[in-house]
C-alpha cells in the first residue's frame, strides 16, 4: 500500500483517497466542518488547510488526494495559523449564544473553538445579522446568525435524501440559507441535516428546548420503526427518552435515520398510558394486582382450557428472546399447535432508501425463533376464524395492538373467554383483556431483533424499570463523575414495573409448575443459538454493537404481503 | 506604432469592413493547418493571458487533453467586472470580428465542440453588439454548420453569447463555468483545473477577450512578428486602461512595456491641475496599489510590475492626485469585495466585511493604529487560505495600501491604542487537558 506522512506518522492510503480520508482510517482527525464522510466535497470552510512539503500554498486535506511519499504537516506553524484564522473568521459574526443553543455541548464549532481557537476575539465591529427562528420544514428550525454556511444540509438534501429543498442565497456575509420557492425541507429524511450541521443552525423542532445535550445519558440501541433496524442512540435523561439519534452503520443506516423513526417511535415510552403493573378484570374493569396474583390467575384460567381451545400470538415488536420463550411456553407447557404473530406491511411507507414497507422491527426474527403454527395448527386467519366459530377460547396475544390493526376483530374477540395480553401501553386491545401484563418497551430491556436482511442487532435498557437497571455497556454520559450521586440526571424520574415479556413468560411458567432456567436475556439468547440453525455461532459479544448476519439459507425471508 | 487589437479603421464592427481589411482570412489560413501547429505558433508568440494571471496563452491551449471520451469546450471570459478595467467592450464594440475570428480559431486549435462567450451582465450595450456581429458572421457562413462549406475541412463549432448575472464572482474562471451550467456562481476547488474538469465536467479552456483577440494577427503575421512587440517576456500590445485623475482617460492600446509615467503623462495627458500623484493602482483595483514617487521608470508588462511589488492584473490604471483621500478610496474598494465576495468560503465571507466595517470605521475618525495592524492581520489572514482568488484580490488592496502609506494612513487614525476588550474565554489548545472526541 502507498504511504505519506502526516506530522511525522506513516500513513497508508488507497489510490484516489484524500488526505483527511486516509487520515481518519489511521484514526487521525484533521478539524473539518465542511466535510461529511458520505457527501461529496465542498472545500469551503478552510479548516481543514495543511502545509503539504513542495506546495507553495497551504491546500486542503478534504480535497488533496494523498500520493506517495507527500509530506504533509497539520499541526505546523502555517497550518496552525491558519487553521487559528479560519476558527477566528468563523466566530467573527457567529452569535455566541452557546448558552441558549441547543447544539451546545455537541457542537463543531464550540469545541474547536476550544481546541483550536486563539481563546479571544479581535472583532470590535457589530455583527452581521440574518434571520432567526426559520421553520424550514415541519421537523427543523433555522437560525441562520448561527449558520457558518458550510453546506452540508444542501449537500445532504440533494445527495442523500435526494430531494433538492435546501439552497444558499445572497452573497458574502448575508449568505444564508433557503428552501426553494414552494417548497419545505419535508423529505422523510430531514432531521438528518440537525445531526450533521455542525453548529446549532439547525435543530430538531421535536427537540428544541427540552434538554441540554449533557443532561443526557446515550445508550446504543435499534429503532423499531421499521424492519431496516437503524441503529439509533437513546438519549435519556431523568428515565425519560428525550430523542433519538442515528448512530454510524455502514451496513445498515450509514449516518441516518428517518424522521418517522425519529420522532414517532419513542414518545409511547414516556407516555401517562403505560401499563404500570399488572391488571386483572374484576366485575368488568381492569384492576391493579401483584404479580404473583396474575401469574397464579393466569395460570389457573389457562389450565380449565384444553391444548386445542387455546392460541398464541406473537409480536414482531418483541425480541427474539421474547417471542423464543413464548413459543416454546406454547408448545412445551401448554401444547398447542395454534401460533402466529401478525404482520404489519404498509407498502406506501418503504422506500428505496432505508425505509422499509414492513413497519416492525423483529418480524424476521418472530417467525425465525418459531413463532409460526405447528403442524395442522392453526395461521393468524385461522386463530381469528376459530375464535368467530368458538372453537378457541383462550388467546395469549404478546406486545400487539391486535384491534387497532383491525377494528372488526373487536367484537371477534369480546367472544372470547380468556384474553391475555403483554402490553407495554393501554390501547383497544387492553379493553378487551381479562389479564393484562406489563410488557418493557424496547427502550427497556435486552435482546436482540432481526431486521429485513437478516441481521441480528442488539437492544439494550436505556430506560430503567423496577425489573432491568439501565445498561453501562456501551453507554455514555458526558459527566461521569456525577454518576450515581444525586447529580446523576439519568437516576431521577418514573420507573415502571414493567417487565421484558419472556420474564413475564418465565414467571407465569414457575407458576404452572415449570420452572426455566433463564437468568437473563443473554442465557435466553445463548439458548436460541444452541437449538436454531440460523442463529448458530452467535452471542452477544459476536453481535456487538454493529450486528451480524444470520445463516440466511437457513429460513425463509418473510415475503412482504 | 502598430495597433493589432483595435486598429483605427473606420466601422470595423461591420462584417464587410472586416473582411475588406482582412478579416477572417487568419481562420482561413488556420483551418489549413493543424490544430497542433496553431498551439504551437501561439505558444511561440509568447502570448500572455490579458486577464490578470498573464499565463502562456499557448502552454493552456496544450492543457487540453488531444483525446478525450467527453465533449470539449471553450470559454471566452469577458465577464470583464474589475474597478478601473473597461477594455474588454472596447472589442465588444470596435472589433467584435476579431473576437469571433479568434474564438473560432481557438475551438479549432483545441478542437472544441462548442465555444462560449461569458459577458457580464451589465454590459447590455455590449452584449447586443456581439450578438449582431454573431449572426452576422453566421449568416456569411463563418461560425456553425456552415463552415464546413466555406472554410472547407472537417470542423464546425457554434458560439453561444452567454449574459451574466451582475457578479463580479462569475469573472472566476470556473465560477463563470457554474454560471453557465445554471449553477451558483461559486468557484470550484482546484484541481481539478478546466482542462481535466471544466464546464459540465469536460475538458475546457478559458481565454480572456483580449487575449483571444490577439489570436487572428497571429495566425496572420506569424508568431516572430507578434514577439518582437514590446517587452520580450510578455510581447504585444496591451490595451491599457486609463481613469482617475488623468485628463485624458481612456483605453490605449500600446506596446507592452511601455512606461507607466507615458501613460499617465504623454498619452494621458497628465494629472488636472498639474496636481502631483499620490497612487496608482497598475492593474485593477485589486492589485498593489504603488506610491506617486514610485512609478518613475516603472515598465507597463507582467515581469516589470511583478519586479516593481504589483502585478499587470487587466492593465487597468488608477490614476490618484494627492488630494485624494485614500481611506476613502480603500473603504470604497473593501467595500466593493465586500459587496462580491459570493461568501462560498469562510476567509473571505467573513473577513471582508470585517476590513469593510474597520475601514468604515477609520473613515468615520474613529480607527486607531491598532485598527491598522488588525486591518493587515485580517488581510494576511484571508490570503492564500481562500477557494478562489478573489480572497487575494480583496486582501491585497488592504495590505499593500495601509503598508505602503502607513505614514499617511497614521495620520488619519488616532495615535492612542485602545486595545478593545476582548471576549475572554478558554482556549485548550495549548493545555494538556484531555478533549473528547469530536463527532461528525
Amino acid at each position: 500500500m502507498p504511504k505519506f506522512i502526516l506530522d511525522g506518522k506513516e500513513i497508508e492510503f488507497e489510490q484516489g483517497q484524500t488526505i483527511i480520508q486516509a487520515a481518519k482510517k489511521s484514526g487521525i482527525t484533521i478539524p473539518h466542518f465542511c466535510w461529511h464522510e458520505s457527501l461529496s466535497i465542498s472545500g469551503n470552510c478552510r479548516v481543514c488547510l495543511v502545509e503539504i512539503e513542495k506546495m507553495p500554498k497551504l491546500a486542503i486535506a478534504c480535497s488533496t488526494l494523498a500520493a506517495e511519499g507527500m509530506v504533509v504537516y497539520s499541526e505546523s506553524d502555517k497550518a496552525l495559523s491558519a487553521r487559528n484564522a479560519v476558527m477566528e473568521f468563523e466566530l467573527i459574526n457567529h452569535p455566541l449564544d452557546c448558552p441558549i443553543c441547543d447544539e451546545a455541548g455537541e457542537c463543531k464549532l464550540q469545541d474547536y473553538a476550544y481546541s483550536h481557537g486563539n481563546g479571544e476575539s479581535r472583532f470590535n465591529e457589530e455583527k452581521a445579522h440574518k434571520d432567526k427562528r426559520v421553520p424550514l420544514g415541519p421537523l427543523v428550525m433555522f437560525d441562520g446568525d448561527r449558520c457558518i454556511s458550510c453546506s452540508r444540509c444542501i449537500r445532504f438534501c440533494d445527495e442523500i435524501a435526494k430531494e433538492s429543498q435546501l439552497t444558499f442565497i445572497k452573497r458574502g456575509d448575508r449568505v444564508t440559507i433557503v428552501t426553494y420557492p414552494g417548497k419545505q425541507l419535508d423529505n422523510p429524511y430531514s432531521m438528518n441535516v440537525t445531526d450533521i450541521c455542525p453548529v446549532g443552525a439547525l435543530t430538531s423542532r421535536d427537540f428544541r428546548f427540552k434538554a441540554r445535550v449533557w443532561e443526557l445519558s446515550s445508550t446504543k440501541s435499534i429503532c423499531n420503526g421499521c424492519s431496516r433496524g437503524c441503529n439509533i442512540n437513546l438519549e435519556v435523561r431523568n428515565n425519560q427518552v428525550l430523542r433519538l439519534t442515528p448512530r454510524q452503520n455502514d451496513e445498515v443506516n450509514s449516518f441516518w435515520m428517518c424522521d418517522h423513526g425519529r420522532v414517532n417511535t419513542y414518545k409511547f415510552i414516556n407516555a401517562e398510558d403505560r401499563v404500570d403493573s399488572p391488571y386483572l378484570r374484576r366485575k368488568g374493569a381492569l384492576a391493579r394486582s401483584g404479580w404473583d396474583e396474575a401469574f397464579a390467575a393466569a395460570s389457573s384460567e389457562l389450565k380449565s382450557y384444553s391444548k386445542n381451545e387455546i392460541a398464541f400470538i406473537g409480536s414482531p415488536y418483541a425480541t427474539c428472546e421474547d417471542n423464543f420463550i413464548l413459543s416454546k411456553f406454547a408448545t412445551q407447557i401448554i401444547g398447542t399447535k395454534h401460533m402466529d404473530f401478525i404482520r404489519h406491511f404498509n407498502t406506501s411507507f418503504g422506500d428505496n432508501f432505508l425505509r422499509q414497507g414492513d413497519v416492525t422491527p423483529n418480524s424476521f426474527g418472530a417467525k425465525a425463533v418459531g413463532i409460526f403454527p405447528g403442524k395442522g395448527g392453526l395461521d393468524l386467519d385461522g386463530i381469528i376464524k376459530a375464535v368467530k366459530d368458538g372453537q378457541i377460547k383462550a388467546v395469549y396475544l404478546m406486545e400487539d395492538d391486535m384491534i387497532a390493526f383491525n377494528p372488526e376483530l373487536q367484537e371477534i374477540f369480546s367472544k372470547l373467554d380468556l384474553f391475555i395480553v403483554h402490553a407495554t401501553n393501554f390501547n383497544k386491545t387492553t379493553e378487551l383483556a381479562d389479564i393484562v401484563f406489563p410488557a418493557s418497551t424496547y427502550a427497556e430491556k435486552h435482546g436482540t431483533i432481526v431486521n429485513s436482511d437478516g441481521r441480528v442487532q442488539r437492544l439494550k435498557p436505556a430506560v430503567a424499570t423496577f425489573d432491568v437497571d439501565r445498561a453501562l455497556e456501551g453507554m455514555s454520559l458526558s459527566r461521569w463523575d456525577k454518576f450515581g450521586t444525586k447529580f446523576d440526571s439519568w437516576a431521577e424520574g418514573n420507573k415502571r414495573d414493567a417487565r421484558s415479556s419472556w420474564r413475564i413468560l418465565a414467571g407465569l411458567s414457575g407458576a404452572m409448575g415449570h420452572k426455566y432456567k433463564y437468568g437473563t436475556a443473554e442465557e435466553v439468547f445463548m439458548d436460541i443459538a444452541k437449538s436454531i440453525n440460523a442463529f448458530s455461532g452467535l452471542d452477544y459479544e459476536v453481535i456487538g454493537e454493529l450486528g451480524a448476519k444470520l445463516k440466511l439459507d437457513s429460513v425463509t425471508k418473510p415475503v412482504i404481503a | 506604432m502598430e495597433k493589432i487589437v483595435l486598429p483605427d479603421i473606420k466601422d470595423l464592427h461591420l462584417i464587410d469592413v472586416y473582411i475588406q481589411n482582412g478579416g477572417y482570412t487568419a481562420l482561413k489560413k488556420a483551418f489549413s493547418q493543424t490544430p497542433d501547429d496553431i498551439i504551437d505558433q501561439v505558444k511561440k508568440s509568447g502570448l500572455r493571458g490579458r486577464g490578470g494571471a498573464a499565463f502562456f496563452a499557448g502552454l493552456k491551449w496544450s492543457f487540453m487533453p488531444k483525446t478525450s471520451s467527453k465533449p470539449k469546450y471553450l470559454c471566452i471570459n469577458g465577464d470583464e467586472s474589475e474597478p478601473g478595467s473597461f477594455k474588454d467592450r472596447q472589442i465588444l464594440e470596435f472589433n467584435p470580428h476579431q473576437l469571433i475570428e479568434g474564438t473560432l480559431i481557438e475551438a479549432y486549435a483545441i478542437q472544441a465542440n462548442a465555444a462560449y462567450i461569458y459577458i457580464r451582465g451589465e454590459y447590455h450595450k455590449w452584449i447586443k453588439l456581439l450578438e449582431k456581429a454573431l449572426a452576422d458572421a453566421y449568416e456569411y457562413g463563418f461560425v456553425g454548420d456552415k463552415m464546413k462549406e466555406k472554410l472547407g475541412g472537417n470542423y464546425s463549432v457554434n458560439i453561444y453569447v452567454h449574459k451574466g448575472a451582475g457578479a463580479y464572482i462569475c469573472g472566476e474562471e470556473s465560477a463563470l463555468m457554474n454560471s453557465i451550467e445554471g449553477k451558483r456562481g461559486y468557484p470550484r476547488v482546484k484541481p481539478p483545473f478546466p482542462a481535466q474538469n471544466g464546464l459540465w465536467g469536460c475538458p475546457t479552456t478559458i481565454n480572456n477577450v483580449e487575449t483571444v483577440a490577439n489570436v487572428p494577427p497571429i495566425i496572420n503575421k506569424g508568431w516572430e512578428w507578434f514577439s518582437k512587440i514590446g517587452e520580450p517576456k510578455h510581447p504585444g500590445t496591451i490595451l491599457y486602461g486609463l481613469s482617475g485623475h488623468v485628463n485624458n482617460p481612456g483605453i490605449y492600446e500600446l506596446p507592452s512595456g511601455t512606461l507607466l509615467t507615458d501613460l499617465i503623462y504623454k498619452y494621458g495627458g497628465g494629472v488636472p491641475g498639474n496636481k502631483k500623484i499620490l497612487c496608482v493602482i497598475p492593474g485593477g483595483s485589486s492589485m498593489p496599489p504603488l506610491r506617486g514617487e514610485q512609478i518613475e521608470g516603472i515598465k507597463m508588462d507582467a515581469e516589470s510590475l511583478k519586479a516593481a511589488g504589483t502585478s499587470i492584473g487587466t492593465a487597468g490604471i488608477i490614476v490618484m492626485d494627492e488630494d485624494t483621500d485614500l481611506v476613502q478610496v480603500l473603504a470604497r474598494i473593501a467595500k466593493f469585495y465586500y459587496h462580491e465576495s459570493c461568501g462560498q468560503c469562510t476567509p473571505c465571507r467573513e473577513g471582508t466585511g470585517w476590513m469593510l466595517k474597520l475601514l468604515n470605521r477609520i473613515a468615520k475618525g474613529e480607527g486607531s493604529t491598532h485598527d491598522l495592524d488588525l486591518l493587515i492581520s485580517v488581510a494576511s489572514n484571508i490570503e492564500g487560505n481562500t477557494i478562489c482568488a478573489l480572497g487575494e484580490a480583496a486582501a491585497w488592496p488592504v495590505r499593500f495600501m495601509i503598508t505602503r502609506f502607513r505614514d499617511y494612513f497614521e495620520t488619519c487614525v488616532s495615535r492612542e491604542v485602545t486595545i478593545p476588550v476582548a471576549n475572554k474565554v478558554h482556549s485548550l489548545r495549548h493545555t494538556e487537558y484531555p478533549l473528547a472526541p469530536i463527532k461528525d
